[in-house]
């Protein structure tokens, strides 16, 4: 064996590791290149982690850009009211003249029928009642209508705010919360006018007005939903005073399973 | 049968009030302050005994670096006082003395627990300092952050109440 014989030997010896090495980083290279290169293949390794970048970036949108919209939103709003009321009056108008005329339409019908009805018992107890209260008969017609319904009666302690007896037809409201933020407002608004022989009588919310009377000790709450009108108000402010008189409730407050009896005996329906 | 009971909290601004009476009533706690405003109310019943049970209507009132300036109406028929201070914040105790004596002057009918809240925050050697302040005036020690001693507070003054 010659030198040249023997050095080919040694090389095979100490390359054949680094050729396959470099055979299977050119295999893998081919195989990195045909997927680079070929569209299809691209896509499906790619598509799973953009998809998913999106998914991410759409559902952080509320958090990173939610309050930037907002404050631009607001700051615009703020900056150009006369062009959002221009913007938006045209659609709002409409709406609320379509809700308006609908009403209408179907509060005209309503007094059409009770009118017909003239020559029924009911229209002719209607005049005679108008007669006798001196209330004009279009009056009690609109009264008839408007459907006034006592929701709840909570009679209340006056400084505490507990709740001495309450009778509700569907319970909807917690009585004792409802009963301790009155009397808070009673009492800051009573403080705030600094005038002691003045009481808050009532007070609009949404859909329901709250009748407030007042007692020495006590005060009665009325929840009523419907229309609450001069007419309304002072019938209920009877009512409430004959229920106060005729059930001696002033000697009954420590008795909460009586006066609550009699308050569902009084209140049960809704005409007063 | 459920006797109501109207407590009325009260203290500086800051000093743990809402976030204690969150922690009695839903047991929950939140690091973010928000001023109370005016009165808010809240309602937890408890019971006390076989078919006895408390139901607290509890007015959380905004806080007042002094007490002589809450609104009087809202403080009318209540049946026991809570008067909160922050342990970690010696402003809102060092007139502790005058706070309490201005109550058990104006309404000594009425039960009154003096409460050191956020003890979470403080070590013994740091309470051991303010002995001499808290000794006769101070009921109890609690954290409305880890609800310690806070069901313990209300079923005392329920107990006392009935």
């Amino acid at each position: 064996m010659n030198q040249d014989e023997k050095l080919s030997i040694i090389k095979d010896i100490l390359l054949t590791d680094e050729r396959e090495f470099t055979s299977s980083i050119e295999k893998k290279i081919k195989s990195l290149e045909k997927t680079i290169n070929e569209k299809e293949k691209l896509s499906n390794k790619v598509d799973p982690i953009i998809d998913d970048k999106l998914n991410n970036f759409i559902k952080e949108i509320p958090k990173t850009l939610g309050p930037t919209i907002t404050k631009t939103l607001k700051e615009e709003i703020k900056n150009s009211q006369d062009a959002v009321v221009e913007a938006l009056f045209p659609i709002i108008g409409k709406m609320i003249k379509r809700y308006i005329q609908h009403e209408m339409k179907l509060l005209s019908d309503k007094i059409n029928t009770q009118v017909n009805n003239t020559f029924s018992f009911k229209g002719i107890f209607r005049k005679a009642k108008s007669k006798a209260s001196g209330v004009n008969e279009s009056d009690l017609i609109l009264q008839e209508l408007s459907n006034t319904k006592i929701e709840q009666v909570i009679i209340i302690e006056k400084g505490s705010g507990i709740v001495l007896a309450e009778f509700s037809k569907n319970k909807t409201t917690d009585e004792d919360m409802v009963a301790g933020m009155l009397t808070a407002i009673k009492s800051f608004v009573e403080d705030a006018f600094k005038k002691e022989s003045q009481n808050l009588q009532h007070i609009d919310y949404d859909l329901y007005h709250i009748h407030l009377q007042n007692f020495s000790s006590f005060y009665i709450a009325v929840v009523i939903s419907g229309a609450y009108n001069i007419i309304y108000q002072d019938k209920l402010e009877d009512k409430i005073l004959d229920f106060t008189s005729k059930q001696k409730v002033s000697d009954i407050l420590n008795n909460k399973e009586l006066i609550t009896q009699k308050l569902e005996d009084f209140f049960n329906n809704d005409n007063i | 049968m459920i006797t109501s009971k109207k407590i009325v909290l009260i203290g500086h601004f800051g000093v743990g009030k809402t976030s204690l009476i969150r922690r009695f009533v839903e047991n929950t706690f939140s690091e973010d302050y928000k001023v109370t405003i005016g009165v808010h109310i809240s309602k937890k019943t408890i019971e006390i005994a076989e078919d006895e049970s408390v139901s607290f209507i509890i007015w959380d009132l905004e806080g007042q670096d002094d007490i002589k300036k809450t609104r009087v109406s809202y403080l009318l028929g209540t049946h026991a006082f809570i008067y909160v201070f922050d342990l970690s914040r010696p402003s809102t105790f060092e007139n502790l003395k005058n706070e309490v004596n201005y109550l058990h002057e104006n309404y000594s009918k009425t039960p009154l627990k003096v409460v050191g809240n956020k003890v979470d925050l403080v070590n013994k050697e740091y309470l051991a300092q303010y002995n001499d302040k808290f000794d006769d005036l101070v009921d109890l020690f609690v954290s409305a952050k880890n609800g310690s001693r806070v069901e313990s507070l209300f079923s005392k003054l329920a107990k006392e109440l009935i």
